[in-house]
């Protein structure tokens, strides 16, 4: 039995999605080697394996039962919810949000974590740039409060380090609180966690030409001024919310924007949010083509609202939903939206959809997008790559889904 | 197999122009997805006696699909709470899609709204090689137009290096492998060479100011930019020419600029689009004045020249576009909220949300400027009707514009409520006394970006031709009468009546994939490995397996 090896492929560990990796799969099916991998993302490839099972109420069953199990469930409930989670292409979560679209379901996704950021920009837009300007332009680049170098091994390597050598190259940890930037920075600003939002208005007040007197926030002045006088400066800091918070401060997130755009002026400025893996981008994006809004979407009144405030979390928590779809894998799920569906019954599409610990009506197994199927993902800074396949695994995600929207249509269409 | 659908549209005032049919009264015969020459006498006959027969509407500028659209479509979410859609009930009982409108729809929105107006052919202007694969999964979701994108080169990296090492062959066969790869229909250049300076700097510079300003190497200019990729997509033999937003876009004097950039491709095809945006007297700091005649009087003269106008219609817009720099100046002057980002290796995106006020001076010239160039232009067939959408207006006002260049009246009228003060200078004044014809409305909304497009099966009702029809009740008040078709046909099936969508079938892709010199391929592998975060494999939008 020989070995396999498939080039070019894209990961999901995280929003880096580099696309660079190869998979050497051996005979027996097992993934033995991912070149290029970090170790976050040697560790999503694993070696392939994933079950194959499709139960419902806990006992093996046909596809069609767990189709039509899933469809009834859902046709059935008054207030159902579809919760797009990681691991699935963007045609995956396409007709995830049509079932959503017809069940006038509430539909939400794991680009939800990084609401902050999100809603800042509905509020202000944006100044950013996708990650390889970063890497072609800046000469200054400061991590706010995040070293990438912990859940976004390679996005230095590959998206900083570019023709402009390190050398001409300057950069800028700003320590926040407990959150450090690089340890390597050729500079550091230390700003206390509660002064953080402050700061970076001081900084826009600087950009702007307003000299602020306050002692304590001059090492902020000072980075303002130095940013100034790059000739491209990049601000990265981190979408998701960190190990001790679940949420991101809307006021850090939407002061960041402001900084970075006030800084399109004086010089050139981009601000990189760091987003997680999964397709999360992917969710985003379809769900802003598809509804107008990149997540908490409630379908209810027969017309898609933009209920952000009222999320997959919020509304599992106070007891509304009364069945629930997830597409994608249930490990990826947030904790309190895991939680909130315990007890509730629930159809789970996705990979290790049957070792979901809130144990589901209907589990079915199917592949890993970007291991087992092929398909389209999209990079935290909302670059669209092709996933491959390198192992042959259960039954697609998108088929899957697919045929309990078709079940749905065929049911309801006298409603 | 079951026979093909027949329908005889009997009895409709034809307006098909590319046929030399102006307002006959004659049948239109359709068998399967074409139109054919005759049926027999027993085929199933729609009656549209005393309604006026047009090709599908084509739209030859329009902004629906890709990363930019969907960072606009992001910013609006007031927009679209305000405009939610519910999922249209079609004939066979089930529902289409939800969806929401604004000044950026969503797309199953938009495929809806554009199919209501009449109009079965959109052309997106703007992707960058780099989301392309991002805008065929949105035109998937965008039903029943067939569509296809213009792909952004006038600020390419690698097409800016093999410029200033003057290999213009390379440069054609990188055109053409890249058009290929990214399945896209057409070359687009947005204010060529600025849009870099914009992103890289370069001695403080934001942008370009002229013709003839260096881009990075002295030897790349906007000059040689155009020239290059103007003559590539003429030695490829594209269906559409190269697709041109000129440098200095909404600044006042920019008609000098426009100027040059059409002498600059004399003689060798080529399309300059929104034209309204680029047709300005007057310099900074003083008054604004139209500058259409100048502009339009050279479009008449030259037959290899064609254009779209770009109106600009009352009302909301969100201006969305590759020309980042304008964005910059746009969102100081109006403290609206504002998106850039700039895209590695190839472009860049401006995002400001705008509304045009019929009391603001230069709005006011804007909406004059448009009507100018309309009203001046001898050859309809190289005078594309366009606002834009969504930057001068949606595609939504259509009928509206329609009606202001039919009905002189109207548009007096109209006139006399907008601000006068920067419109000293515009022919308008002076009372332009013409009305378009319903032929000349058939040509400039189908006939014309059909031709100008290349799209032999588009635009016209000859044997051969696609299936896409729309039949309208004639009504006095055009704008009513073109916001509301009686019927519109797509590939012979019969897709909204009076309004209603009744199917929703997919659209077809429109590309091209123009041959090249495989030995660019080479070099751009390397390229890649040196310059690019995307793997050479993984670039562009070919299927994966």
């Amino acid at each position: 039995m020989t070995d396999r090896a498939t080039e070019h492929v894209t990961c999901l560990g995280c929003g880096c999605a580099c696309d660079d990796i190869r998979v050497v799969v051996t005979g027996g099916g097992r993934i033995t080697e991912t070149s290029n991998a970090c170790a976050l993302g040697a560790a999503w490839f694993g070696d392939g394996a994933v079950p194959t099972e499709i139960r419902v109420n806990g006992r093996a069953a046909t596809l069609d039962q767990g189709i039509d199990k899933t469809a009834a469930l859902l046709a059935g409930a008054r207030r159902p919810l579809v919760y797009i989670a990681g691991d699935v292409s963007c045609e995956t979560q396409r007709e995830a949000v049509a079932i959503g679209d017809r069940l006038h379901a509430a539909v939400d996704s794991l680009a939800a974590t990084a609401a902050g950021a999100v809603l800042a920009g509905q509020r202000r837009g944006r100044a950013t740039a996708t990650l390889g300007e970063i890497r072609q332009q800046a000469d200054v680049i400061v991590f706010w409060g995040v070293d990438p170098g912990e859940r976004y091994p390679r996005f230095t390597a590959r998206y900083t380090v570019g023709p402009l050598t390190r050398a001409k190259r300057t950069v800028v940890a700003v320590d926040v609180g407990a959150s450090h930037g690089p340890k390597d920075a050729d500079l550091r600003v230390t700003i206390a966690a509660a002064d953080e939002v402050d700061a970076l208005g001081v900084m826009r007040a600087t950009v702007g030409g307003h000299d602020v007197d306050a002692k304590k926030f001059a090492p902020a002045g000072e980075l303002a001024r130095r940013l100034m006088q790059a000739r491209y400066a990049a601000i990265v800091a981190d979408g998701e919310p960190g190990v001790s918070s679940t949420t991101i401060d809307p006021d850090r997130a939407e002061a960041l924007v402001a900084l970075a755009q006030a800084l399109n002026g004086p010089t050139r400025c981009a601000l990189s949010t760091l987003r997680a893996g999964g397709n999360r981008s992917g969710a985003d994006a379809v769900l802003t083509w598809q509804t107008g809004f990149p997540f908490a979407v409630d379908f209810a009144e027969g017309i898609p609202r933009y209920r952000p405030a009222a999320g997959a979390h919020v509304l599992l928590a106070g007891g509304e939903v009364d069945a629930a779809l997830v597409v994608g894998a249930s490990a990826t799920l947030p904790r309190s939206v895991a939680d909130g569906l315990n007890g509730k019954p629930v159809a789970v599409v996705g990979p290790r959809a049957s070792t979901a610990t809130f144990r589901p009506v209907v589990a079915i197994d199917t592949g890993v997008a970007g291991i087992h199927e092929g398909g389209t993902a999209f990079r935290m800074d909302d670059v669209p790559l092709p996933l491959r396949a390198s192992l042959d695994g259960p039954e697609a995600a998108v088929r899957v889904v697919r045929a309990i929207r078709e079940c749905l249509g065929a049911r309801g269409a006298d409603e | 197999m079951s026979k093909p659908t027949r329908l005889r549209i009997a009895g409709g005032t034809v307006y098909d122009p590319a046929n030399g049919v102006d307002g006959a009264v004659r049948d239109v015969c359709i068998e399967g997805e074409r139109i054919v020459s005759e049926l027999p006498r027993d085929a199933p006959r729609l009656d549209a006696r005393d309604m006026v027969v047009m090709p599908g509407g084509v739209d030859i500028h329009s902004h629906v699909a890709g990363p930019s659209v969907n960072h606009a479509r992001r910013l609006l979410p007031e927009e679209h709470d305000a405009d939610a859609v519910r999922a249209p009930r079609l004939e066979d009982g089930t529902l289409a899609r939800s969806g929401a409108g604004g000044t950026v729809p969503t797309t199953f929105t938009t495929g809806y709204r554009y199919a209501g107006l009449g109009y079965t052919t959109a052309m997106e202007a703007a992707v960058a090689p780099l989301g392309a694969r991002h805008a065929h999964a949105e035109l998937d979701d965008t039903p029943i137009l067939d569509a296809g994108f213009f792909i952004l080169l006038g600020n390419d990296d690698y097409l800016l290096r093999q410029i200033a090492a003057g290999e213009t062959a390379r440069a054609r066969d990188y055109a053409a492998w890249l058009l290929g790869v990214t399945r896209g229909y057409a070359i687009k250049i947005v204010n060529p060479g600025g849009v870099a300076v914009w992103k890289g700097g370069q001695d403080g510079r934001r942008n370009v100011a002229g013709l003839d300003d260096p881009v990075g190497s002295s030897a790349v200019t906007p000059r040689k930019i155009l020239e290059t990729l103007a003559a590539a997509a003429n030695a490829l033999a594209l269906p559409h020419p190269v697709h041109v937003h000129c440098n200095n876009l909404g600044q006042p004097g920019n008609y000098t600029t426009t100027l040059e950039s059409m002498k600059a491709l004399e003689g060798q095809r080529a399309h300059f689009t929104h034209l309204q945006f680029h047709s300005y007297g007057g310099e900074r700091g003083k008054p604004w004045q139209s500058a259409a005649r100048q502009v339009i009087e050279y479009v008449n003269a030259h037959a290899e020249t064609s254009v779209d106008v770009g109106q600009v219609m009352f009302g909301p817009a969100t201006t969305v576009t590759a020309d980042s720099p304008v964005e910059q100046l746009l969102a100081a002057s109006s403290g609206r909220k504002w998106v850039n980002v700039d895209i590695e290796l190839e472009s860049g995106c401006g995002i400001v949300p705008y509304t045009y006020e019929e009391k603001a001076a230069v709005a006011a010239l804007q909406w004059a400027v448009g009507l100018e160039l309309f009203l001046l232009a001898k050859d309809p067939w190289r005078v594309v009707l366009s606002t834009d959408h969504p930057n001068g207006g949606t595609f939504l006002s259509y009928p509206e514009l329609i009606r202001l260049l039919m009905d002189r009246s109207y548009r007096d009228e109209r006139l006399k409520g907008v601000n006068q003060k920067l419109l000293g200078g515009s022919a308008l004044l002076d009372g332009l006394s013409r009305e378009y014809t319903l032929q000349e409305i058939a040509i400039v909304t189908r006939a014309g970006p059909a031709r100008l497009l290349g799209l032999a099966n588009k635009g016209h009702l000859g044997p051969g031709a696609d299936a896409d029809v729309t039949i309208y009740t004639s009504d006095a008040d055009r704008a009513k009468m073109f916001a509301t078709p009686r019927y519109v046909l797509k590939s012979g099936s019969l897709v909204v009546e009076e309004g209603q969508l009744r199917r929703a079938p997919a659209g077809q892709r429109l590309a091209v994939r123009p041959q090249y010199d495989a030995a660019v391929t080479k070099d751009l592998r390397r390229f890649f490995v040196e310059y690019a975060t995307v793997s050479f494999e993984n670039y562009g939008a070919e299927p994966v397996t």
